[in-house]
């Protein structure tokens, strides 16, 4: 008996040794067939069945983008490096925009761009790997990405991929994100990186205090060789010139220089100049400079311009203001106005010389002023002109293929406002449109890529009370919530007295 | 698996556990509501993904008597006594905890209306949100009942769905942790620092690709990933499964 009893035990735990057996085995082979589809699903289908559903499509690349990296031959390798620690969470930090766009690049290229996150304080090298000169300071931008092709790289700061409420930004010192340009930066600067330099463009310098980083980085980014051309009795055009930048100019310009650039006009040339009123420049008045513009039927006036119309002024300040432009320009940005401060009023004069015929770019409202300053920078009483519309910015050009533009306003073009507005705020968009005018490079010289506008989910400003957030607060936070923890009281107290 | 669920469901609200867990779920997701309300935003895709940071708390309260409860009064001989599948069970129970999930979501759903009403727009992102919502509570809600399958303590169990899910959600930092650890031990035996730093970022990215709430966030700006779906089921499923051998286990122990 107790022999069956021993032979019936043995045959139970031989039973329950193979369950158990079976149930790890069967556990263990489910997570390895888990482990392996999820794995093989993300390499084969991860990237197809992925959708951007952003109004917009913020986070995928447009058919332009598309068609470039598709134009690239087999093997090229642009390499983007974000020189930090990729971040688990994107939402609200600068880079919300370009890390999943980024992730579109990496899918789209079919190996053709390779994105990564490395932080120099891990790997030092890869500084010098980046930038083995050192031109670039990379160790002083460490929020910023690199795309590098070829040895040569272009760096682009979260910053250049984003234009902002200016007014905002004007009245808060808050950034407030309006449009994302982030595929038309890293496209470009791809674009520019691949095709090599199309274009030269130099920059006057030595004739004013601040610099001209801003747009340098802007002609850089669009593919343009940009050297500079000191002021000086030697001065001359050189030969491979394409485009020409006076930025802000403190004094006038020489005699040397002006029979240089006139030549360089007559020749056909290209030239942008910016002037504004500053402290530094307020007695000047470019008598030499106008004698050259001039030559396109330009004239700078030594007239300050006061926009009158409140709904235009910005701070309540006539000095500070947004300007119109004429529908000739407003394919240049999304906006049809700009920020426009301290102008001088730039307007059209024939004179026996002029070669060039002229249409107003940017103007002020019809109930503007310009008026006289005094040394000192105030205001004359006598100086006033009548009530109009005075023009900011004109473009002008001549049969012999010259062109120019003529800024009253540095709004457009200085380190100061390009630094606080970004390389993406609607005038340095103006800026960009007016080099492609210039050198007729709307198709050929980089990527046409729209801005993106960022989705939307504000909600209507006059429902969005005080009181109203506090009808929410109270219904959702405090009622519903109390009501259910009644009900729960109820329900206990009624089960514990059964 | 119909009646099983109905049972559950029911059971939810016979109790005071269905209301507690809808009213706390209220007053969480009111809280991010309001917050964005009173910033003239209403983005509801954002305010269902910020709430997959309360499944910590949600999820172990709706599961931690789903199992437990039945081994604490002995009820569960009648899993094994009537003619009834075990799977069937696990399902029933996990879809029962599931469907009060979605009534509690329905203070999102009225949140939405509110949002429309005051002028805001509801895109297809915030509808890409939503859907992983319901993927990820299905994830962790198998945890919590697998986690409620192993004992027959429901504080125990809760405790355990708790620390499931709370490890789910610091994976990321974790992984970091256990990087700059290798990375570490990797110089300490001369490694060069290039490849040292490489190799504790293959760590942390293989551990961090378990990760379900990195998989997740970027459904928040509008990006639909069908493999992060697959990804929450199959999680799902083991755990369903490994809730299924826990109760199966009793049946050939006691052979």
């Amino acid at each position: 008996m107790s022999k069956q009893i021993k032979t019936e035990t043995k045959k139970s735990d031989n039973r329950a040794d193979k369950l158990k057996l079976y149930s790890i085995g069967s556990v263990v082979l489910l997570i390895a067939i888990i482990l392996l589809v999820n794995f093989l699903f993300d390499r084969m289908f991860g990237n197809a069945l992925t959708f951007d559903f952003s109004d917009a499509g913020q986070n995928s690349l447009s058919q332009e983008s598309i068609d470039f990296i598709d134009s690239l031959p087999e093997g090229t390798a642009i390499r983007v490096v974000g020189l930090f620690s990729r971040p688990d969470e994107v939402d609200s930090t600068p880079y919300q925009y370009i890390i999943p766009l980024l992730d579109d690049y990496v899918r789209k290229s079919d190996g053709k761009i390779i994105v990564e996150y490395i932080d120099p304080n891990q790997q030092p090298a890869i500084i010098s790997q980046l930038d083995p000169t050192n031109s670039y300071n990379l160790s002083q931008k460490m929020d910023s990405f690199v795309v590098q092709y070829g040895g040569k790289i272009k760096v682009i700061s979260p910053i250049d991929c984003y234009s902002y409420d200016e007014e905002y930004l004007w009245q808060t010192g808050n950034y407030l994100i309006t449009s994302n340009n982030t595929e038309f930066t890293f496209s470009n600067a791809m674009y520019s990186l691949v095709k090599g330099f199309a274009s030269k463009a130099y920059v006057i310098t030595g004739l004013k205090n601040t610099g001209n980083t801003g747009i340098m980085s802007i002609m850089d980014s669009m593919a343009f060789e940009v050297g500079e051309i000191q002021a000086s009795d030697v001065f001359s055009i050189p030969d491979d010139c394409d485009l020409l930048i006076l930025n802000g100019p403190n004094t006038d310009i020489s005699e040397k220089m002006f029979v240089s650039i006139s030549d360089y006009l007559n020749r056909g040339g290209k030239m942008i100049v910016a002037v504004d009123y500053s402290a530094d420049n307020i007695t000047e008045t470019y008598p030499r400079l106008n004698q050259l513009v001039n030559i396109m039927g330009i004239n700078i006036d030594p007239l300050l311009v006061f926009e009158n119309d409140p709904g235009l002024q910005m701070s309540e300040n006539p000095l500070y203001s947004t300007v119109n432009t004429s529908e000739e320009f407003a394919g240049y940005s999304n906006m049809p106005y700009f920020t426009n401060a301290f102008a001088r009023s730039i307007r059209a004069l024939e004179t026996p010389d002029s070669i060039g015929t002229t249409i107003p770019a940017l103007f002020t409202s019809n109930n503007a002023q310009v008026k006289s300053v005094d040394a000192n920078g105030n205001i004359m009483d006598n100086g006033s002109e009548a009530s109009g519309q005075y023009n900011v910015a004109m473009y002008s050009y001549a049969s012999n293929g010259a062109e120019m533009f003529v800024f009253g306003t540095l709004t457009f073009t200085s380190d100061t406002y390009l630094n606080e507005y970004g390389y993406n705020s609607y005038n340095a968009d103006f800026f960009r449109g007016c080099v492609r005018e210039l050198n007729d490079m709307n198709d050929a010289g980089s990527l046409n890529i729209s801005t993106k506008l960022v989705d939307n989910y504000s909600i209507d400003s006059t429902k969005a009370t005080a009181s109203n957030a506090t009808i929410i607060l109270v219904i959702f936070m405090i009622i519903i919530p109390l009501a259910l923890v009644s009900m729960a009281v109820i329900v206990y107290t009624k089960r514990k007295n059964l | 698996m119909s009646a099983v669920f109905k049972r559950e469901f029911l059971s939810y609200f016979r109790s005071p556990v269905g209301y507690v867990a809808i009213a706390i779920f209220s007053f969480l997701s009111g809280f991010i509501f309001y917050s964005m309300f009173s910033q003239g935003v209403a983005n509801i895709g954002s305010e269902v993904i910020s709430l997959r940071s309360f499944f910590v708390i949600i999820v172990p309260i709706i599961t931690m008597g789903l199992l437990a409860e039945d081994k604490k009064r002995g009820t569960e001989i009648l899993y094994y006594t009537t003619p009834i599948n075990l799977f069937s069970v696990v399902v029933g129970k996990i879809l029962a905890a599931f469907a009060l999930y979605a009534v509690m979501f329905l203070n999102v759903i009225i949140h939405a209306i509110v949002a429309v009403s005051f002028g805001g727009t509801i895109g297809v992102g915030s509808v890409g949100s939503i859907i992983v919502f319901f993927f990820m509570a299905f994830m962790f809600i198998s945890m919590g009942t697998f986690a409620s399958a192993i004992t027959d303590n429901q504080i125990v169990s809760a405790i355990v769905a708790f620390v499931i899910i709370l490890f789910t959600q610091v994976l990321s930092t974790f992984a970091e942790y256990i990087g700059s650890a290798f990375k570490s031990i990797a110089l300490s035996i001369k490694i060069s620092s290039d490849a040292a730093a490489k190799i504790g970022h293959n760590i942390d990215s293989f551990i961090s690709w378990f990760d379900p709430f990195a998989k997740t966030t970027d459904f928040r700006i509008g990006i639909f990933s069908v493999s992060a779906l697959v990804f929450l089921v199959s999680i799902g499923i083991l755990f369903m499964y490994l809730t299924y051998r826990v109760l199966d286990k009793k049946r050939w122990s006691q052979a």
